[in-house]
């Protein structure tokens, strides 16, 4: 029995666990959290606990970026004057599409009657300011100032003033993220305005452009064909345009034939975008109805005259 | 120098590295940016004696996935795996002149960074390869300039009622 006296008289580290053993049991706990974090939500509420602590650490790296944008806010008052002549006759030009396009609406109101369907032309939008964006050069994701109390949801379309942009992925309470066309996760259901072929686009994730793999080697596309959103996923309203064929590529032998195309949203330039709300997805609380309509929303419609 | 830790610098200078690391560029800087927090914590542990910091590295590689938005875990076992190497190989690195050791540092970061990368690809985030390599040049750059400024930074903060 004396050796076995010895051996609990002796501690069993002598001075705490060796740095290997501690080395072994952090990464053992980091490879843990990556394994629960892929297949789980389990972690999502210390993620969200940390998101909150870390509030001054995003906030201290906006703050270049904010002070940027300040500094951009000061112009000289020719500028000003030039930019508000420049907009008073785009004002005109769109006021004067704007007539067209509510006959045209009314028309269109009319013959889907018609055919009694019941699609509807106007969608529930949200103006949202984009916080932060590039962290990281290849996660194209941006932060967004509105979250679930605006009614922000998971997989909601996000579109600015030339085309579609993305989707949120993630819902935080006042700030949402959402993932850019061009991020090599994001795929997007499109259709080419010419044909009315439909496919899909995926980012590349070099920041600039989209590639359509697996079209059939004798689909009728061109350079310059549109792009516009599909409805098919049920996650992107119906009719917005992604972007703009710029080059196929057809290796002789291969079954499908490949195109690339530039994105109509300006992805890393604007500072506001829009939240879209599907149709397919049920609005819980009627929006307010946009009868009274006097606030410069770019996507919603004119009322009918 | 002085052999007790200042603790409250350590925690500030990975504070400013998460806030480095995180802050908004124009996209052809964010490809050159370097690897600010395994720079800095590289940095504490040649400069302080004590074998500490593998905890440290742990917790700060959490915040960076937290604020990266990567899978939770993954700049901890980053770090970690970079720290623990450091530890082991600091009496070694310490014979060398600031250049030399810059240069055989950047095989740290390269093992940082396809450990980043090979996560990046087991957790399905298809990342853009070469976009993922430019940072260890950068950081292998980076560290002859940050060394003396950080050493200079501590010997002045070493005569503060701040050091702890």
């Amino acid at each position: 029995m004396s050796t076995l006296s010895a051996s609990t008289r002796r501690p069993l580290f002598p001075r705490g666990p060796g740095l290997g053993l501690k080395a072994l049991i952090l990464c053992l706990l980091a490879l843990g959290a990556i394994l629960t974090d892929q297949r789980s939500e389990t972690l999502t509420p210390v993620r969200d606990a940390l998101t909150w602590a870390l509030q001054p650490v995003m906030w201290a790296a906006a703050l270049p970026s904010a002070l940027a944008r300040t500094a951009d806010r000061m112009q000289t008052r020719e500028s000003l004057l030039e930019e508000n002549h420049v907009l008073r006759e785009n004002q005109l030009l769109l006021q004067a599409r704007l007539q067209k396009s509510a006959a045209l609406e009314t028309e269109n109101r009319q013959l889907r009657e018609l055919l009694s369907s019941s699609a509807k032309l106007e969608e529930r939008v949200l103006i949202a300011e984009i916080i932060s964006a590039a962290q990281d050069p290849y996660r194209q994701q941006i932060v967004l100032n509105k979250g679930a109390r605006d009614g922000v949801y998971k997989g909601q379309a996000l579109v600015d003033a030339q085309g579609v942009m993305g989707q949120v992925i993630r819902v935080n309470p006042a700030t949402s993220i959402a993932l850019l066309l061009t991020d090599p996760n994001h795929a997007i259901p499109v259709e080419i305005n010419r044909t009315g072929l439909q496919t899909f686009a995926l980012g590349r994730g070099d920041g600039q452009n989209l590639s359509l793999p697996y079209l059939p080697g004798n689909a009728d596309v061109q350079v310059g064909d549109v792009l516009v959103s599909s409805a098919l996923g049920g996650r992107f309203p119906a009719g917005y345009a992604v972007g703009k064929i710029q080059e196929l590529k057809h290796e002789p032998g291969e079954h499908f034939m490949e195109a690339l195309a530039e994105p109509a949203a300006r992805l890393n330039q604007g500072r506001q975008a829009l939240l879209v709300w599907s149709e397919s997805f049920p609005i819980v609380e009627p929006p307010i109805e946009p009868e009274t309509e006097s606030a410069p929303e770019p996507a919603a419609a004119a009322p009918p005259p | 120098m002085s052999d007790r830790v200042p603790r409250l610098f350590i925690a500030a200078s990975l504070l400013v590295a998460l806030v480095l690391q995180l802050f908004e560029l124009p996209y052809a800087l964010a490809v050159l940016r370097p690897l600010w927090v395994p720079l800095v914590l590289v940095y504490w542990v040649m400069a302080i004696p004590q074998p500490t910091g593998l905890l440290t590295a742990w917790i700060a590689g959490l915040l960076l996935d937290v604020l990266l938005g990567s899978v939770l875990g993954q700049h901890a076992l980053g770090l970690t795996v970079l720290v623990f190497m450091a530890l082991g190989l600091r009496g070694w690195l310490a014979l060398f002149p600031i250049w030399q050791e810059a240069a055989l540092l950047t095989a740290l970061w390269l093992v940082y960074a396809f450990l980043m990368f090979w996560i990046d690809g087991a957790t399905g985030h298809r990342a853009d390869p070469w976009l993922q390599w430019t940072p260890v040049l950068t950081t292998g750059l980076c560290w002859p300039v940050l060394v003396p400024i950080m050493n200079s930074m501590r010997r002045r903060t070493a005569h503060d009622p701040l050091h702890l």
